[in-house]
């Protein structure tokens, strides 16, 4: 099953502070950013990925179209997930995260959103002999490997540091 | 291969089966799984696939791009050398100058260059005073000094761990445990510990299981064992390859002189020459040094380093990309007392090539976190902000104290974690410290030794008045025995 990015629009943030933005001392500890998808189409969202920069908590929130006469609807899909354990320290605070549809119990997208994968059986082991077909491929498969192996050391100049013999140098590059 | 494929007793069915018993005898599956160890404990978990390699080196940018230009000052200071000197990066040998330097290979010792006009490219504390300006452009410190300003000299907030977390860290030092450097003193009867713990050691090293080891040394190793356990827990065999890819370093040493070389020669006879311990080892120091710089293997770990190994154009090519090279081959710009990290080890390996492998090994595993800007937690910012919050912790009258008098504990302490302890420790303790290390692949230990020192010096140095003093209650710590400081800091002191 092939995945796809989703166009995306990323708003800016927006600050939630009670009281007049302008007077108030305090810096905003909750920020919204809003997310909309230009097209149309439905889709089944698997995963949301980003790069964090020194968020705590993270919750999202969706709004659902049931049908063109209901009312849209707000639901919560992710409460507060930790990215950063300690939020006065550097943990977590530049990492790259995914939020995937299977995750539980935190992460639940509501069924409209996707559809459940049905999961794949384990193939059975059969009893008596094994395919020779399927022994065969995997042999040849460890030998195509073994072969990649010894061909990628042949290429690569171990412990040469020099070009052709030469190492007369400028000075360093500052990049 | 395809001929014993084709012999009668191999039965396609049991082929998996049979494979894995040939391994068990054959003692491959031992060093496998030693091998497999050996890549989880030197590599970073695996990451997020969108992360860019930039990531895995260092995931704060703000660390990176400090990085980044503590790299430009040093290699600025290196062309400076250059071009003041009017001495190139690299040369090639005539061949009467390789022929005299192979045949006093073995007494490099005896040489005596002209240093005077060669200077170290950098000093600990000119390292030290690019942490102490590092900041998280994202972090609200504020400038005047508030309850959230740091009292120390490091101002970027990782998260260290505290004396309980150290505690559960650091189990096997506690004081139920028996520990060589406490339990093996004359004293003690050797029944109660020693004897056991000696035989328990021989089996691990009958075993070669490189976890067991690693294990094993976390309550120190007996001197008749330390060599092959180290050996071990590294991964480190030698093989006639190995034998051999020495012998070609060596090779690499004796047709092209490096300015680096100059800088290793002097750092040697600075520090390793002069030190009462470890002068008579200076040859080795050299065969080692000179051999680590042309190792090109030493690049691969610069994937899981902060720091990035220098580049230059072979004269003539300035910006043709195939004629780009590193410099020196292995990317690592000695610094002064870098040879220090060597010298223990020559107590240990006394053939060069096995002693180049575990002084390569222990680098590229942790002496690089040193000396490189990072966020890991066994690298020095870090060590630096644990040491730093263990004794306001812990000991904050000492620490307001020595501030008050313009005595910054991490001013007097930093040298000694940038050395791991190197030259400031007795050697049989500095090799007990390093067993620690090993064991517990980190290098938390020494900062929690360095404020383990400052509490048992604590009477003291309340008495002194200036920071001069305070470095004079301080400058000698070869009497130290580090287990029972340890211990006392993290098991036995009232918190």
């Amino acid at each position: 099953m092939s995945r796809v990015s989703v166009p995306c629009h990323v708003k800016g943030t927006v600050a939630l502070q009670v009281g007049d933005v302008r007077t108030s001392q305090g810096r905003p500890g909750v920020l919204v950013i809003d997310v909309t998808f230009p097209s149309v189409a439905p889709f089944e969202l698997q995963e949301i990925m980003f790069k964090n920069y020194y968020t705590a908590f993270l919750s999202i929130r969706v709004r659902q179209h049931t049908s063109t006469h209901a009312p849209t609807k707000w639901v919560t899909c992710l409460r507060d997930y930790c990215l950063m354990p300690d939020p006065h320290s550097e943990e977590g605070a530049q990492e790259y995260v995914s939020l995937f549809k299977h995750q539980s119990p935190s992460v639940t997208f509501p069924k409209w959103l996707s559809h459940p994968v049905p999961c794949e059986q384990p193939a059975l082991l059969c009893e008596g002999l094994p395919d020779p077909s399927r022994v065969s491929s995997e042999v040849q498969q460890m030998w195509a490997l073994t072969e990649m192996i010894r061909a990628s050391h042949t290429s690569a100049r171990i412990g040469r540091f020099d070009v052709d013999g030469c190492y007369d140098l400028n000075l360093l590059s500052y990049t | 291969n395809q001929a014993s494929l084709q012999r009668p007793e191999i039965k396609l069915e049991s082929l998996k089966e049979d494979i894995k018993e040939f391994f068990k005898i054959s003692g491959w599956e031992k060093k496998l799984q030693n091998a497999v160890y050996s890549e989880l404990s030197v590599f970073p978990l695996p990451s997020h696939p969108a992360a860019p390699p930039e990531h895995l080196k260092e995931p704060l940018v703000y660390m990176r791009k400090a990085q980044g230009s503590w790299e430009k000052r040093i290699l600025k200071s290196l062309n400076s050398m250059c071009t003041e000197l009017s001495i190139p990066l690299a040369r090639k040998r005539p061949v009467g100058e390789q022929k005299e330097l192979l045949n006093k290979w073995n007494e490099m010792g005896t040489d005596e260059p002209d240093l005077s006009l060669f200077r170290p490219v950098y000093a600990p504390k000119d390292f030290l005073e690019v942490l102490i300006n590092l900041r998280n452009p994202n972090y609200e410190n504020g400038d005047s000094l508030s309850f959230r300003t740091h009292l120390g000299l490091i101002q970027v907030p990782l998260k260290v761990k505290d004396i309980p977390e150290l505690k559960e860290c650091f189990a096997e030092l506690g004081l139920n445990t028996g520990q060589l450097g406490i339990d093996d003193s004359t004293q003690v009867p050797p029944e109660l510990f020693e004897n056991e713990h000696v035989r328990i050691g021989q089996k691990v090293l009958a075993e070669q299981d490189s976890a067991a080891a690693q294990q094993y040394v976390r309550q120190g190793s007996p001197t008749a064992l330390r060599a092959e356990l180290w050996a071990l827990i590294l991964n480190i065999s030698s093989q006639p390859e190995d034998i051999l890819y020495y012998e070609q370093l060596k090779t690499n040493v004796i047709q092209h002189d490096l300015l680096v070389d100059s800088l290793i020669y002097k750092d040697v006879k600075l520090t390793a020459s002069n030190d009462d311990y470890y002068f008579v080892f200076e040859d080795y120091l050299y065969q080692v040094l000179l051999c680590f710089s042309r190792d090109t293997s030493v690049l691969s770990h610069f994937a899981y380093n902060s720091a990035s190994p220098p580049k230059s154009y072979i004269r003539g090519k300035l910006g043709l990309e195939e004629y780009a090279v590193f410099y020196p081959p292995n990317g690592v710009i000695p610094f002064h007392g870098f040879s220090m990290y060597v010298a223990p080890l020559c107590f240990l390996y006394h053939e060069p090539y096995k002693l180049y492998q575990i002084f390569r090994e222990m680098y590229v595993r942790f002496f690089f976190r040193l000396h490189s800007i990072s966020s890991h937690p066994s690298g020095i910012v870090s060590l630096c902000l644990l040491f730093e919050t263990l004794l306001q912790t812990y000991l904050p009258q000492l620490f307001y104290h020595l501030r008050e008098i313009g005595a910054q504990p991490l001013r007097i302490s930093f040298k000694w974690m940038v050395r791991a302890f190197s030259g400031y420790l007795a050697t049989d303790q500095l090799l007990l410290l390093w067993d620690r290390i090993l064991g517990y692949n980190s290098l938390e230990i020494l900062a929690v030794l360095a404020a383990a020192v400052f509490a048992f010096r604590a009477v003291n140095l309340m008495e002194v008045t200036s920071l001069a003093a305070a470095e004079a209650v301080l400058a000698d710590l070869s009497t130290l025995k580090v287990m029972p400081l340890l211990q006392i800091f993290l098991f036995a002191t009232v918190t």
